[in-house]
């Protein structure tokens, strides 16, 4: 049985107060909770305060180029679907830079679980708008104010049929971890996006902006009536839904691979003996 | 002159709004944000001025292509990750004979690498960088007034050849500041852009594409790129040699190495020690004739760059086994200092006079 302790990693080069602090902690109790130990997960990330995620933590590392972090996820699970594959990407690597690989990760349904950073800025990079930053929010090098429709990220996982859409709080820890457990518990491809404020940079989407806002979904919504679900998705402004808004039972990626069905490819012995029949067809 | 001291990131948005440039897409990333920066604020001011932060790199090299096809100056910025998802748009450029001007501000790498200076993406900048038979004219200044220069240089060739320029700098020249002058830059000439789309009332219509099926045809669209690029090889040269004239041992460096090299060599000279540059400014063409003309009177060559070893094979194949070649490198954005190439430089070079004894 692991303990917290067992999932510390370096100590972050994060800016007091981040949100990303908060994520790093509801993961580790979540991964403990779930009876899950660090050499048994592997965690994939991108670019952003976000890519260094799976530095902070102790696990299986892959750390790779911006926005390629569901390609990366992708190839791990097919070569190993005995394996938890977690992916943490923010909104910047995952709904900009990487956004046409999520939207066919949802449509596959391959069972890794992102986890969305999602502060609505460019943090590393010091402050530029991001795919979900506000229309009008003035930022470094928009000036004028951002003149695109923010992206909804879970209104388009809900458009797609994506088979586990939650959003959380970096605010609200437990509740946190406890969207975390249900993403690893899924089967299938999950979406959470976590809101994330940005202390230094954003100084609109701050904890209070967050904390006036964001309310529990209420207990007796049902997350499997896809209609309502979009409907929920749309709600983002004065009101914002935290919890698991859209669920299905859709068949995974790996389900479909006749191949992979009983033994993860890894596992599987090499032999060459095996294609001896089919060279000597052709030799 | 005016002078006004600014970063050099910044210099280069400047230098190219001045020259003309209407249309900007950058995407951030570091050591080059404050370009997109600038641009972000500046280009609100200019007559038809454009700035769009895209979704991606890759995004923002077919924003330039879209510009560019349609007749404006156009420009894309980032630094060594970003420049490898741009290279497909820099190929299509090159094949559709579109011009625009794509700056690099280099960082550590391979992979992410890091945020510090360096010089690791020489042979991407010089052989291409994408796929096919092409090649981009690449300027390497080495000061933030050579930055501001060499933009309305890169806008002027890449109209005059209809081909895509690279401006190749690194993390130091973009995040330093120091006093510069934009008061040369003009835009006096104008080039007929016959090639554009700008609608087709009253004329066939124009029909932009790389796309050639016939092998033929393509086969004669390369001959027609490969006489293009050995115009520029002939015409568009460009280096700087300082001390050469008396020197037993000539440095060949670029960029922020040349300004390296040159604090190096002065401390040499100090200490009677006959060593001189030739600093390449355009990459590609590479200066080969004045390193093949130098290496008639120099036996030893010094090549020093911030990478495991790029340059040195343009030198190579400059010096065609004349003369011996000296190296030093540092790779990973490492800066060296001018005192550590002062003491690697004096040991190959008396060491060197020990063999000639």
């Amino acid at each position: 049985m692991a303990h917290l302790d067992d999932f510390e990693g370096l100590t972050p080069a994060w800016c007091p107060g981040c949100g990303n602090f908060a994520i790093k902690k509801a993961f580790k109790e979540a991964m403990v909770e779930l009876g899950l130990e660090p050499h048994q997960i592997t965690i994939v990330s991108g670019i952003g305060q976000s890519g260094k995620f799976p530095h902070y933590v102790r696990c299986n590392t892959f750390n790779g180029l911006h926005g390629r972090t569901l390609p990366v996820a992708t190839g791990l699970r097919l070569a190993n679907h005995g394996m938890p594959v977690l992916a943490f990407a923010g909104d910047g690597d995952c709904y900009g830079e990487g956004g046409n690989h999520l939207i066919h990760a949802m449509r596959r349904n391959i069972s890794v679980k992102l986890f969305v950073h999602d502060n609505q800025i460019y943090g590393l990079t010091k402050g530029q708008a991001s795919p979900t930053t506000a229309e009008g929010t003035v930022m470094k090098i928009q000036p004028f104010g951002v003149q695109s429709e923010p992206l909804n990220p879970l209104a388009l996982a809900v458009a797609l049929d994506c088979s586990f859409v939650a959003r959380g709080f970096a605010g609200d820890g437990d509740h946190l971890k406890g969207l975390i457990k249900e993403a690893m518990d899924h089967r299938g491809f999950s979406l959470l996006d976590i809101l994330q404020p940005c202390v230094t940079f954003n100084k609109v989407n701050t904890y209070d902006w967050y904390k006036t806002r964001c309310y529990h979904i209420e207990p007796d919504y049902n997350p499997e009536n896809r209609v309502q679900a979009f409907e929920k998705a749309l709600e983002f402004g004065d009101r914002i839904p935290i919890g698991i808004l859209y669920r299905n039972h859709r068949h995974t990626y790996e389900d479909g691979i006749p191949m992979i069905k009983e033994t993860p490819l890894v596992k599987q012995p090499f032999d060459l003996s095996a294609m001896k029949g089919i060279l000597e067809e052709f030799y | 002159m005016k002078k006004q001291l600014m970063s050099g990131n910044a210099a280069l948005g400047e230098a190219a709004v001045l020259s003309g440039c209407t249309c900007y897409f950058g995407y951030p990333i570091t050591p080059q944000n404050e370009l997109t920066e600038y641009m972000a604020k500046r280009m609100p001011e200019v007559p038809g001025g454009t700035f769009i932060q895209s979704e991606s790199e890759i995004a923002a090299i077919n924003m330039v292509l879209g510009a560019s096809v349609a007749g404006a100056r156009a420009m894309t910025s980032s630094s060594s990750p970003g420049m490898s998802l741009k290279q497909e748009g820099i190929s299509y450029l090159a094949a559709d004979e579109l011009p625009a001007v794509i700056i690099n501000m280099v960082r550590g790498g391979p992979g992410m690498g890091n945020i510090s200076p360096a010089q690791s993406d020489y042979l991407q900048a010089t052989r291409g960088g994408g796929h096919g038979d092409y090649r981009t004219i690449v300027l390497a200044p080495s000061s933030v007034q050579e930055l501001a220069d060499a933009v309305p240089v890169a806008f002027d060739l890449a109209d005059s050849y209809r081909n895509p320029v690279i401006i190749l700098g690194d993390g130091m020249l973009g995040q330093m500041m120091e006093p510069v002058s934009f008061d040369h830059i003009r835009q006096e000439k104008v080039y007929p852009k016959d090639y554009i789309l700008t609608g087709a009332k009253g004329r066939p219509a124009r029909k932009i594409h790389s796309l050639l099926f016939d092998t033929k045809l393509e086969e004669e669209h390369n001959w027609k790129l490969f006489r293009k690029y050995k115009g520029m090889e002939q015409n568009e040269v460009r280096f700087e040699t300082f001390l050469v004239d008396d020197a037993e041992m000539v440095v060949i460096a670029y960029g922020t190495s040349a300004r390296i090299a040159k604090g190096a060599i002065r401390r040499l000279r100090q200490e009677n020690l006959k060593v001189g540059l030739i600093r390449p400014i355009t990459l590609w063409p590479f200066p080969t004739n004045i390193i093949r003309e130098t290496a008639t009177r120099v036996k030893d060559f010094f090549v020093f760059e911030m990478s495991t070893g790029q340059l040195i094979e343009d030198v190579r194949l400059a010096l065609e086994g004349r003369g011996h070649i000296h190296f030093y490198g540092r790779p990973g954005g490492v800066i060296p200092t001018p005192v550590e190439l002062f003491r690697i430089v004096s040991r190959h070079y008396y060491q060197s006079q020990q063999v000639k004894k």
